[in-house]
């Protein structure tokens, strides 16, 4: 009874920054991006910009998979990989364009999402982490030795277009996902799955449709990763099963929503920002860049449990963008 | 095809060697230990390149890998883990999982890429059987060392305080500590008992097949499919796994060894996901 | 009377916010059984877990044999002679009957009586004995009881508290083990049980406490309470 009203009192104390405020604050920062890039050519920054809105994609949807359904992933490279050789496979062996390519890669990331979720929605926990990491090193396993894409020896992406595109397509796609995800969350479909995700058992009890839920945001991540993947390896232009399904995107994708602060709605934009810049430094020192990356993961999970953001919301007692998880208090 | 199951049950006790170590820190620490194939991997190291620097045959760097390995793991768990576990099993596995990363690449900083084997005069012998068939001397060794392995701890676990500690532990730690066992304690010494288990996975690895700096992953993914099969915390489980997954191997070949694992441990999810031996 | 074993002296413990026991203060007499009466959700449990260190108290003190043991883990407290019989027994299901009774005497200081103690307890429920090599998870809800009873006797304990050991069980085998509850008694071991049959207690008990929302609200011989007082006191009336 006392822990309820200490909850909603503290709900007041929140500052929500949300609605309008947070549209003007958005669309700003959209458009300064928009600007950095398209004034950049097919330089630098834009190629910084590509990878960020690539992997802010790809994080946002690994957030709402770990942070707002309780279903960790190891295995999000499964549909990265397999868009990636859609691109590779349309534009190479059948000569279409990339935008059949993407599109392709995008269904069959989605397809395989809704088969995968008949195997992993059966499993929970840890069993569902290894699961998914499972499959994707199945898949990695298989495409090393199957002919068709030309085993070990990779792909290469053909009709590439031009930088700039691919930068727009990113920037869009990213805007996309994480507008879907705040009105996801937003939506009673959100609020049935943060209850999902701290008692699954109590939710069920209150109606909450838990195998719709999680088959929902399990689709939609499945088709962001994909169309995310897609557009990275479009841009890569060669493609191999080695990094395609390799365990470092979840690598990356973990330690962006860590840092960021899991189940935090930004958290994974930050991350996203602190990871890439760290990224670009640490492409100088070979071989040590996942060694430094671990231990600051490491170290933000003994000392920042919530992540930066996570933290600067505690420590504030405000909010980017509402839906918050209040378990764990 | 008698050939190859026998082969298959050889190369068991290997993976029930590698599934004890992820068996006990799952049963009784109740922790995923995603780095389980990298400290494999480190034992595979130790053994190879102990026994070229002090010419002497793999097997016996064992008296000095295990202990050094127990070490590590009961540090690694007062240090590190003990206090990560305060947060929840989530951040525990992520843990786990960035550690797993910095060993890999630590490896291949020091060890570089190249693959390494540990190659003794007995290599390729083998004891004929009746009927044209034969058991690879090298396999049969690996697979004694496994078994006698299994044994001593299951003679700890069983026989002596600590033991029963630890499986008091495992069963209900509020309970277990109203008989005086500390948890921290009895964690550390989990995962001592894991790594030393994986010091003998890792010479294991080292002298049947060559190994790289990456090789952890495909490793790890096989003792999880072990404890699938077996049932958390399960040591007799555990050897029916490590039976499952030498069949798999052996029948897969060396190029389809691998996929053939991972379809087996996939469809042991899909069927029983909780494991054939737990409750 | 003489100096208590046990002193508890306003101590409260509390769930994240919710406060289960807000202040509880009692006395427990060497050698005496002690009873801890309440309804539930009256914080009887939750007192008893503070006390043996499972769980920790945000303000008061615990005093056994004169020494400040507020907030000491259980670990440390059962090789001192303080020991608990958990609610719901909590076997280790996954070991023998024996295995569990071995599990008593691990503390450094009941290692050296193991062969007496065990003798002691199968004495005590014999059919134990008949079951030693039983796994404890097999056994009825009565004989893990008995486990976790003998287990505890195992520590060596000069004072048990006995969490609601008659939970759930027929009335035959409460009676059995209230017998040898008096038994052990006898032989000179200070006993705390927590009940919620207020008859019971206060027929085997010497002195009671009854506990209301997180309160003890009323202590005295069992002789001198009235069954009004008890009522009064057990329903908040």
């Amino acid at each position: 009874m006392k822990k309820a009203e200490n909850l909603s009192t503290r709900q007041h104390r929140i500052r929500v920054l949300g609605g309008l405020p947070m549209l003007i604050i958005g669309i700003v920062i959209v458009a300064v991006l928009a600007v950095l890039g398209l004034t950049d050519g097919s330089g630098n920054t834009q190629r910084i910009l590509i990878k960020m809105c690539l992997y802010c994609t790809m994080a946002c949807m690994w957030n709402l998979l770990s942070g707002f359904t309780g279903m960790t992933s190891l295995g999000q490279q499964s549909f990265i990989g397999v868009a990636g050789y859609s691109m590779a496979i349309m534009t190479a062996t059948y000569g279409m364009s990339y935008v059949v390519g993407w599109i392709v890669g995008g269904a069959i990331g989605a397809v395989l999402a809704l088969i995968l979720s008949l195997i992993l929605f059966r499993m929970r926990g840890m069993y569902f982490a290894i699961a998914t990491w499972v499959i994707a090193e199945a898949l990695k396993t298989w495409f090393n030795s199957w002919e068709f894409v030309n085993m070990g020896g990779g792909m290469f992406v053909r009709g590439r277009p031009d930088q700039t595109i691919i930068f727009v397509l990113s920037l869009v796609l990213c805007v996309v996902a994480i507008v879907l995800i705040y009105f996801l969350l937003n939506s009673k479909l959100g609020l049935g799955l943060t209850a999902m995700r701290d008692d699954a058992d109590a939710a069920s009890s209150v109606g909450v449709n838990i195998f719709r839920s999680k088959l929902i945001c399990f689709v939609i991540a499945g088709l962001f990763c994909a169309l995310a993947g897609g557009m990275y390896y479009l841009n890569n232009v060669s493609v191999y099963p080695t990094n395609a399904f390799g365990i470092s995107w979840t690598v990356s994708l973990v330690f962006i929503v860590i840092i960021g602060g899991v189940g935090t709605m930004a958290g994974p934009i930050v991350g996203t920002v602190v990871y890439i810049a760290l990224d670009e430094v640490l492409a100088n020192f070979p071989g040590w860049s996942n060694i430094i990356l671990g231990l600051i993961a490491i170290l933000i999970i003994l000392f920042l449990p919530d992540g930066i953001l996570g933290t600067l919301q505690k420590k504030l007692h405000f909010e980017i963008l509402s839906q918050r998880r209040f378990s764990k208090e | 095809m008698i050939q190859t199951i026998i082969n298959g049950i050889m190369l068991g006790g290997i993976f029930a060697i590698l599934g004890v170590g992820m068996t006990i820190i799952f049963g009784i620490v109740k922790l995923t230990n995603l780095a389980h194939g990298e400290f494999v991997i480190i034992g595979a190291y130790a053994s190879t390149l102990l026994a070229n620097a002090l010419g002497v045959d793999p097997i016996l760097t064992l008296i000095i890998t295990i202990p050094l390995m127990f070490v590590i793991g009961v540090v690694l768990q007062s240090v590190l883990i003990n206090r990560v576990m305060l947060q929840g099993s989530e951040p525990a596995l992520l843990v786990t999982f960035g550690l797993s990363i910095i060993l890999q690449d630590a490896m291949l900083l020091l060890f570089s890429a190249d693959a390494k084997k540990a190659n003794v005069p007995y290599n390729s012998s083998t004891i004929p059987l009746p009927g044209g068939l034969y058991i690879p001397v090298l396999d049969l060794i690996l697979l004694v060392i496994s078994l006698v392995t299994i044994l001593v701890l299951t003679l700890f676990l069983r026989r002596t305080y600590m033991g029963r500690a630890i499986r008091a532990t495992s069963d209900d730690i509020v309970a277990a500590s109203l008989m005086g066992v500390s948890i921290k304690k009895s964690y550390a010494i989990a995962m001592g008992i894991a790594m030393a288990t994986a010091a003998v996975a890792g010479l294991c690895v080292g002298m049947r097949w060559t190994f790289y700096s990456s090789s952890g992953s495909s490793y790890l993914l096989r003792a999880f499919g072990v404890v699938v099969i077996g049932g958390m915390g399960s040591i007799p489980g555990a050897l029916v796994g490590g039976l499952v997954f030498g069949l798999a191997q052996a029948f897969g070949g060396a190029n389809y060894g691998l996929l053939a694992s991972y379809i087996v441990l996939i469809i042991m999810l899909i069927v029983r996901p909780q494991g054939l031996f737990s409750k | 009377m003489s100096e208590p074993i046990l002193k508890v002296e306003g101590v409260q413990a509390k769930y994240g916010d919710f406060i289960a026991v807000e202040s509880a203060t009692l006395d427990v007499p060497q050698g005496m059984i002690v009873s801890v009466i309440g309804a539930n959700g009256a914080g009887k449990s939750t007192l008893m877990d503070t006390i043996a260190g499972v769980h920790k108290p945000t303000a008061g003190k615990v005093y056994f044999k004169g020494e400040d043991i507020t907030g000491m883990p259980a670990e440390k407290l059962v090789t001192r002679g303080l020991s608990l019989v958990p609610q719901g027994s909590r076997c280790f299901i996954r070991m023998t009957v024996e295995d569990n009774l071995i599990m008593g005497s691990y503390p450094k200081s009941a290692r050296g009586k193991l062969k007496e103690s065990l003798e002691r307890v199968y004495e005590l429920f014999p059919v134990l004995k008949q079951k030693r090599n039983d796994l404890s998870g097999s056994l009825s809800g009565g004989q893990r009881q008995m486990v976790a009873i003998g287990r505890a006797l195992m520590t060596n304990p000069d004072c048990v508290l006995f969490d609601e050991i008659s939970l759930g069980l027929a009335p035959t085998i409460i009676k059995d083990i209230y017998a040898r509850i008096k038994e052990i008694s006898a032989g000179g071991m200070t006993v705390v049980l927590v009940e919620q049959d207020t008859q019971r207690a206060i027929r085997t008990a010497q002195l009671c406490h009854i506990m209301l929302k997180g309160k003890v609200v009323l202590s005295g011989s069992s002789k001198e309470l009235t069954d009004e007082e008890i009522k009064k006191a057990y329903f908040g009336l």
